[in-house]
């Protein structure tokens, strides 16, 4: 492999972008998926929904006067003003700039946007050229095809990268879990539960295909967690509320328990576990905050999501079981058996152990049920298996890096000139990489 | 975004992050960088020791061109064997830091331009021939100097890629730097060479002290008797000559969607800066033609965008139609 250049792998996330080399084990660069151009910001106009505002009356009528300033009435250098990333947020927060987000929901909506961002990652992060490089990329699960090819089109006519693979996220993950030591035959599917910032994903994939119709969101993630401390600490009348410390202790120190009403007890009898929290605010005074129940509260509104919310009631355990049963019924068992856990919020300790037995509890009630309907007969029992691993936080992007790796993966790849040949209609296919007959 | 940096952002963000301070982990990353090279960066032995080892597809005709030298220059004490598979390595211990912060960002901003530092070599050793030359031609008037002295040095050949490369020629009045590009890509091409273009006419219009630039499909006189140089005659070869800087050669060329801007630094001490541009020429250029194809992109965009709203203003507001209903009769909706 020594003339061959690594693959690039990108992960464009709705908050967070993952860029690195395949075969490393962390991504290279992990920043927010944020662009700040010259302008007022997205938040105020129509530009947020993605299509660029239109003028009263379209800009070849007024002469190019058009209320709004599209980049597409300059003539100057204004398209190269822009940054990205944790460059992007400093710049915002100054005048002139606006910040845009052009992914949403996982979903690429500001094309020009976006087209930009990666030119910037591409050429100032990663320093490659993408006529040497093959391009592995992700996207959501029930990503229009209309978006890849319009990918398609970006990475191959703006950017002439020499091959690209478009996969799913939920798969990359499954791929990423094979570095655990319980995974013994590697398989394509599972069931993925992604937890990010906004949003919980439960996904079925089988055999590398995802189960489209039986997925199931959550809007219970990491920011309605720290919200949820938040909320705590503001009770208690803690000297520092602030998000970010919220966040803080969220990180720090929050673990899932087995019992709540046992770990309230625990808690009572043993003070050591309150903790202390020290914050440094700006201006450089520290105070002290408690740390306190939230430390095992705040992740169980996964689990009870009726301390936190009042619309959404159900717990993850009975959402995942819910999606396995919707599940094709001969692909169920080995979506049991293979529970994996990716992103940032399910990191909490425990959190597999504790989803684990619940589902399991479902699954045995349901089965001791239909023992006695039956009147006698006997299950031989179905096995659930919650995986943990190290490299959950960025599951997808691992995933990616592990197979972008293989040599095998280049004649996965669609070409520049296979692009050429059938048009950016070819990318709505491609063969599953590590599936039956891969590595 | 202009300009690219010279050094590379994740060996400097790496590096950064470890000699803040914080504890020593275990590392292992491979980067690229332009023109295929990859480095390394890991801690072979323990966690307090990095090295950082570099693969440059040239190194061969670098290292007769001096690379050596230049590299046990920047790096003298860290220099080590190079890793199986990598031509040069360093290794920097966490242990042994220099202890203030200023030395440290030094440190680090010396390491993240291996690459340039590697690809300068050739360049430097132009620029000393140059002055060498320039004191023997001041001997002579320009008639009666020997051959020797009015041809100049020998062309140094830099195979930086695989169908690519930079030629460098010093004599005693300049330094002449020549790019041979191929374009892969029709589309590419034609932006290329209107870029180029405005590169050639950059002087001929409002900057009168810029170094000429002249492009041509086939290799320039300066090439003639270079092992390697073939005239496909197909055109997808380009050759761009930098150079004939009469004085102390300027660089910094910075091209504003066309406009060819040469700034000219009079002091023998821009040499550094000069070498550094000269070297993401290509790389810059290269982003420029992918820059302009987006923002025509983004205009083509904003145009479908109209037309739809034209389309859709054009269409009548209140549609009649005509109905049946089971029994045969006839109705109109809407108006």
């Amino acid at each position: 492999m020594a003339n061959q250049t690594p693959a690039v792998v990108m992960d464009n996330g709705t908050g967070f972008s993952k860029l690195g080399f395949a075969g490393n084990d962390s991504p290279s660069f992990v920043f927010p998926t944020a662009i700040a151009t010259k302008g007022p910001a997205a938040g105020s106009g129509g530009s947020g929904s993605g299509r660029p505002a239109v003028a009263n009356k379209p800009s070849f009528l007024t002469g190019g006067a058009g209320p709004t300033g599209h980049l597409s009435t300059k003539r100057g250098t204004e398209d190269l003003d822009f940054f990205i990333g944790d460059e992007a947020i400093n710049a915002a927060s100054g005048p002139g700039y606006g910040l845009h987000y052009p992914i949403r929901h996982g979903q690429i909506e500001n094309w020009d946007h976006m087209e930009r961002f990666w030119s910037n990652s591409i050429f100032k992060y990663l320093r490659v050229e993408p006529e040497d490089h093959y391009f592995l990329l992700t996207e959501p699960p029930l990503n229009p095809p209309e978006n890849r090819e319009n990918t398609a089109e970006i990475f191959f006519e703006s950017f002439n990268c020499a091959g690209l693979y478009i996969a799913v996220q939920a798969v990359l993950a499954l791929a990423a879990s094979w570095t655990s030591s319980k995974v013994t035959d590697r398989s394509l599917t599972g069931t993925v539960i992604d937890s990010g910032d906004g949003v919980t994903h439960v996904i079925p994939v089988a055999e590398g295909y995802v189960i489209g119709s039986s997925i199931k969101s959550i809007p219970i993630a990491g920011r309605d967690i720290t919200y949820f401390v938040q909320s705590l600490l503001r009770d208690r009348g803690e000297p520092d509320s602030s998000l970010k410390t919220a966040q803080e202790i969220k990180e720090e120190y929050c673990y899932v328990c087995p019992d709540i009403v046992k770990e309230f007890a625990r808690f009572d009898r043993d003070r050591s576990r309150f903790m202390k929290h020290v914050v440094t605010q700006p201006g450089g005074r520290q105070v002290t905050v408690d740390v306190g129940y939230e430390r095992f509260l705040a992740p169980e509104i996964f689990f009870n999501p009726e301390i936190y919310s009042s619309d959404f009631l159900t717990p993850l355990p009975v959402v995942v079981d819910g999606v396995i049963q919707s599940s094709p019924i001969d692909v169920r068992r080995g979506l049991y058996k293979n529970i994996v856990l990716s992103g940032g919020s399910t990191l909490y300790k425990d959190f597999g152990r504790r989803l684990q037995r619940d589902i399991k509890q479902l699954v045995d009630d349901r089965i001791r049920a239909s023992e006695v309907r039956s009147g006698g007969a006997k299950s031989g029992g179905l096995e659930v298996q919650v995986i943990t691993h190290k490299r959950q936080r960025h599951g997808p992007w691992f995933g990616g890096s592990l197979l972008g790796q293989t040599p095998e993966f280049r004649s996965y790849c669609h070409t520049k000139a296979e692009y050429q040949e059938y048009g950016p209609g070819i990318v709505r296919r491609f063969a599953l990489l590590g599936g039956p007959g891969g590595s | 975004m202009l300009l690219l940096d010279y050094q590379n952002v994740l060996i400097q963000s790496v590096l950064t992050e470890r000699f803040s301070g914080a504890p020593p982990v275990s590392i292992d990353q491979t980067v690229s960088d332009f023109d295929g090279v990859i480095f390394h960066i890991s801690t072979p032995e323990t966690k307090t020791k990095i090295m950082v080892s570099i693969q440059i597809r040239c190194f061969k005709d670098l290292v007769r061109y001096g690379a050596e030298e230049v590299l046990n220059r920047e790096y003298g004490p860290y220099v080590v064997p190079p890793e199986p598979g990598y031509d040069f390595s360093i290794v920097v211990d966490l242990e042994s830091l220099p202890t203030d912060k200023e030395a440290r960002d030094e440190l680090v901003k010396k390491i993240s331009l291996l690459k340039r530092n590697a690809m300068a070599a050739p360049f430097e050793q132009a620029y000393e021939e140059h002055y060498r030359l320039k004191q023997e031609a001041s001997k002579f008037t320009s008639e009666e100097a020997p051959q020797g002295v009015r041809e100049g040095g020998e062309v140094k050949a830099i195979h930086y890629r695989e169908e690519e490369a930079i030629y460098v020629k010093a004599s005693h009045d300049r330094v002449t730097v020549i790019f041979s590009t191929v374009f892969r890509e029709e589309t590419d091409r034609v932006f290329g060479k209107v870029f180029i273009q405005e590169f050639v006419d950059a002087r001929r219009r409002a900057i009168q002290n810029a170094p000429q630039v002249l492009f041509r499909n086939d290799p320039p006189l300066e090439l003639q008797g270079v092992p390697g140089v073939k005239n496909t005659g197909t055109g997808e070869i380009g050759y761009v000559t930098f150079g004939r800087w009469t004085y102390l050669r300027c660089g910094r060329a910075c091209v504003l969607r066309g406009t060819v801007l040469f700034t000219r630094h009079l002091t023998p001490q821009r040499m550094p800066d000069v070498i550094s541009h000269i070297q993401t020429f290509r790389d810059y250029f290269h982003y420029h033609i992918k820059a302009s194809k987006a923002y025509i992109h983004s205009r083509m965009r904003r145009r479908t965008a109209d037309f739809l709203q034209v389309l859709r203003r054009a269409r009548p507001d209140h549609e009649e139609k005509e109905r049946k209903t089971a029994s045969g009769r006839t109705f109109k909706v809407g108006s």
